[in-house]
This record gives C-alpha cells, sequence and structure tokens, in this order.
C-alpha cells in the first residue's frame, strides 16, 4: 500500500428530485492498494456511489476526485481517462451484447491502445485463469449469471486497471463461484490495486488491507 | 486491435448485424438521388439547347431610307459600337429581294427593279452573355434612338418564353434539391439513430469503460458517408445503364462529366456523414 490516494470524496451532497437526500456531507479517501468495503442496505445508495466515481453522476455538494482528476459536468476527457483506469464488476457495468466473451475482455486494451500481440498474450491469460477458454467467442445472451461475472472479471483484471469498483460481487452466486471470486478479491487486493466493494452482505473471511464502512442516511461511518 | 481497426470493425458489424436498416436507407436515398439526377440530365440538357438556340438569336436593324449609300459605313459602326455586339452584316435592298425570293420562291419584284421597298438592315449578333431579355431591350433602345435607324426588330416574345421556361426549371431544381437533401439527412440520421438505439445498452456500457465520443460515434459516422456515398453512386449507375439502352432521335442527352459525379458522390457522402453525427449526436451527451 503507497500513501497515493486514488479515490476522495471530500463532503459530499447529493440529493435526487424523486428520491430526495441521498448523501449528505459524506467523505471517503481510498489509498493505492487499500480496499474500502461499504456495506448497505437497498437503496442505501452503494449505486449512487458507484456512478460518483466513474463520472456517471455529479455530486450537488463536495467534491469527487479519482486519480487526481475532478470529475465535474462537462470533464469528458478527464471522466473518459479515469473510467479506463477503473476495472468494472457488476451493478452498471455490464457487458457489451454485440461483443464476443474475447472482444468484451479486450475492450480495456483496445481503449488503451496496446499492441495486438500484447493483447492476445492477455487475453489467452485471462481466459485461462477464469476458465473461459470454452466461451471466448460466444455472446453474452447465451452466458449463465456466473459466465458473466467471470467475464467483467476478466474484463476489470485484463489491463490491471489500478482500481476495482464492485457492486455486489457475490449477488447470485452459487458458493463455490462466491468462494473463487471472493479468492480473487484477495488476491486482486494483495496485488496493490485499489479496492472499492459495494455490498449488503459481507462474505466470510478478511480482505488485507481493506477498511470497512457503513453506508447509511447519506452517510459513512 | 488497434482503435481504428476497431472502429472499422464495428461499422462492418453493424452492417452484417442489422442489413437490412443499412439496406433500407440505401435503397431509398438511392431513389432520391436518382430523381434528383434525372432532374439534373434534365436541365443540363435543357441548358445545352438554350445555349444552342439563343446562338441563333439576331438583331434586325433598319435604316431609313434617306441615309445615302455613303453613309452607311458611319452608321455600321456606329451599331458594331454597341456594347454586347460580336458581329454586323449588312443587308442592301438587293440582299433583301434575294432573301425574301429565297425564303418566299418567287420574286415578287421582278419587273419593278428601281421601285424595290424593301428597306436596307443590319443583322447583328450578340455575344452571349448578352444574350438576355433585359439586356437585349437596354440594346434595342439604344439602336432605335440612332437618328439613321427606323426600326429594331428580334424575337423578343420567344426570348422571353424562353428565359421564363429556364427560370421555372432552375427554381424546380432548387426546390427539389433542397427537398431531397432534407430528406436525405432525415432518412440518414432516422437509420442511424435507429442502429444506435438498438445498440444503446452495448454503447452505454463502452462509455462506462471509457470510451470517448469519437471511438464510439465514428463506425456510426463512416456508415452515414458510405450509405450517402453508395446510394449516389448507384443513382448514377443506374442512370448510366438505362441511357445505354435508350435512344433519342429529337436531342442527345447531356450528362455531367464524371469529375462532377464523384464530386456528388462526395457531397452525398459528406451528406451521410453529417447525418451519422446528428443521428449519435443525442446518444453520445
Amino acid at each position: 500500500m503507497t500513501d497515493r490516494v486514488i479515490v476522495e470524496l471530500s463532503n459530499i451532497d447529493l440529493s435526487y428530485r424523486r428520491s430526495g437526500e441521498i448523501f449528505r456531507n459524506l467523505s471517503l479517501t481510498v489509498r493505492a492498494g487499500e480496499t474500502a468495503i461499504i456495506k448497505g442496505g437497498p437503496g442505501s445508495g452503494k449505486t449512487s456511489l458507484a456512478e460518483l466515481i466513474v463520472g456517471r453522476k455529479f455530486v450537488d455538494g463536495g467534491a469527487v476526485e479519482v486519480f487526481d482528476d475532478v470529475l465535474r459536468p462537462g470533464r469528458t476527457r478527464a471522466i473518459n481517462r479515469v473510467r479506463r483506469h477503473i476495472g468494472g464488476i457488476g451493478g452498471i457495468f455490464g457487458l457489451v451484447p454485440s461483443y464476443t466473451v474475447a472482444e468484451n475482455i479486450c475492450f480495456p486494451l483496445v481503449l488503451a491502445g496496446v499492441g495486438k500481440r500484447y493483447q492476445k498474450e492477455r487475453l489467452l491469460k485471462m481466459l485461462t485463469e477464469f476458465s473461459l477458454l470454452k466461451k471466448a467467442s460466444d455472446y453474452p445472451r447465451t452466458l449463465t449469471r456466473i459466465e458473466h461475472t467471470l467475464v467483467q472479471l476478466a474484463r476489470a483484471s485484463i489491463a490491471d486497471q489500478p482500481l476495482l469498483l464492485i457492486d455486489e460481487p457475490m449477488a447470485g452466486l452459487d458458493s463455490s463461484t462466491a468462494a473463487r471470486v471472493f479468492e480473487y478479491l484477495v488476491k486482486a487486493s494483495l496485488s496493490g490495486r485499489g479496492m472499492i466493494l459495494l455490498m449488503s452482505e459481507y462474505p466470510q473471511g478478511t480482505l488485507p488491507n481493506s477498511t470497512s464502512y457503513v453506508i447509511s442516511e447519506g452517510a459513512l461511518t | 486491435m488497434s482503435r481504428l481497426a476497431h472502429i472499422f470493425k464495428e461499422f462492418g458489424r453493424n452492417i452484417y448485424r442489422f442489413p437490412f436498416t443499412a439496406l433500407g436507407s440505401l435503397l431509398s436515398l438511392g431513389l432520391l438521388f436518382l430523381l434528383f439526377d434525372l432532374y439534373w440530365i434534365g436541365s443540363v440538357t435543357f441548358e445545352k439547347t438554350y445555349v444552342h438556340l439563343l446562338s441563333d438569336l439576331e438583331m434586325e436593324v433598319f435604316i431609313a431610307e434617306e441615309v445615302v449609300e455613303a453613309q452607311i459605313p458611319d452608321v455600321q459602326a456606329a451599331v458594331a459600337g454597341i456594347e454586347g455586339v460580336s458581329s454586323i452584316r449588312y443587308i442592301s435592298k438587293l440582299d433583301a429581294r434575294e432573301i425574301m425570293h429565297a425564303s418566299l420562291g418567287v420574286d415578287l419584284l421582278a419587273g419593278y427593279d428601281t421601285l424595290n421597298p424593301l428597306p436596307r438592315s443590319f443583322i447583328v449578333d450578340f455575344e452571349t452573355p448578352y444574350l438576355a431579355s433585359d439586356q437585349m431591350v437596354e440594346i434595342a433602345a439604344q439602336m432605335k434612338g440612332m437618328p439613321m435607324v427606323t426600326e429594331v426588330y428580334y424575337n423578343e416574345e420567344w426570348l422571353k418564353k424562353t428565359e421564363g421556361t429556364r427560370s421555372i426549371i432552375l427554381r424546380v431544381g432548387m426546390a427539389l434539391g433542397i427537398l431531397i437533401l432534407v430528406t436525405a439527412v432525415i432518412s440518414t440520421v432516422n437509420s442511424i439513430r435507429l442502429t444506435t438505439r438498438m445498440r444503446s445498452e452495448g454503447l452505454a456500457q463502452m462509455r462506462l469503460l471509457g470510451a470517448g465520443r469519437l471511438f464510439l460515434a465514428a463506425p456510426l459516422v463512416i456508415e452515414g458517408f458510405v450509405i450517402g456515398a453508395l446510394s449516389a453512386a448507384i443513382g448514377w449507375g443506374v442512370l448510366m445503364y438505362g441511357a445505354g439502352k435508350v435512344t433519342f432521335t429529337q436531342f442527345d442527352l447531356v450528362f455531367p462529366h464524371l469529375r462532377e459525379i464523384a464530386l456528388f458522390c462526395g457531397a452525398a457522402g459528406f451528406l451521410g456523414l453529417i447525418s451519422g453525427y446528428f443521428g449519435v449526436r443525442k446518444l453520445l451527451k
């Protein structure tokens, strides 16, 4: 773990016209290599938090700074740059329906503009690591829920994005896949990547370098 | 895969996955451009005929009886000096009699050689830019104002009618052009918008992963360009094939130059490109 701050939410306020106030004076700091586990029930604002971090929504007050870029409306380039540094799994993140599994996994590398050879090498590694070799040319509509999650994990890992943003990683998974995902989280945590885990239930076991928070009534405790 | 390769692959994928959307816009635009091309050929053919007919337009300037033969060169020089006159020919009483004889087939003045009442005149030709009603009226007035000229005649009514027809064709062309332009834009925008709607989920995901607007819009904008250019080329292809099978006896069809056709296809492609941009703009906001 280094001292470099990769995500900083400073005294943020957010409210929606329909559902009212979501966050009030909420602050969160995540450093490189650190894992922030944010627990909260349905409607507590976990997905809104993810949306703020990827610049899909913007705060009413306070500031959101990710990888030294302040996310504000209109700062499209900065937002895209930040998004390319984030490996997203679950929640707002899904797969591109018109892409095969291989194309979905490779997409962050295409955006990064890396060479074809390196892309192939990394893809093969990811397909092998996540047992997706046989599914490489399949489309998302033919995949099971578990396979969907595995493809997202592979996509979030292929470019070694320095931040993983994971929304309900265990939801809908059987116990053995959940255990596999947890194992992946441990590995990712140890690899020095920052992680933000948004979940309603925390599984058994502990993650290294992690800090747990509870999100409730618009604030983190 | 490089970004550029990815963009072109996406373009191919769009066509492959939604072939009927692309084919529909290709055919509807092709028909629109065919209509426009037909009009274009018609107007170019008319223009050529119009220029040919105008080149035959002459003005007859009749000389007063009291003007003596020695003064004719001065009058001729004065008429030839008027702006726009390209050539001038003198018609003596004898020439006039021969012309009348040739046109009627009978020499009505046979036996009355000394009493020839036909006036002497000049036949005046004009430079092309002056072969227009307003210019001709002005020139005729100038000639009429000369003391030794009694009458000036040219086919004023014919000129006005021909100019009127030309003006109508131009206006119809302009209206048709604007109509086709608007329809082509709307048709392409709708086609691209339909494609983006069908792919909206995927595009939203790509945006979340950090894909920029240009990266996402490029395949669709390229699609607009290709559909526009290709449909324009199809229109011309059909017409050229058709023209090769039909012959006209009264006139020859005049096609625009190949360079103009290529420019037109390029412009149609550019129109498609702009339409493609408008088709994706909303989605990428």
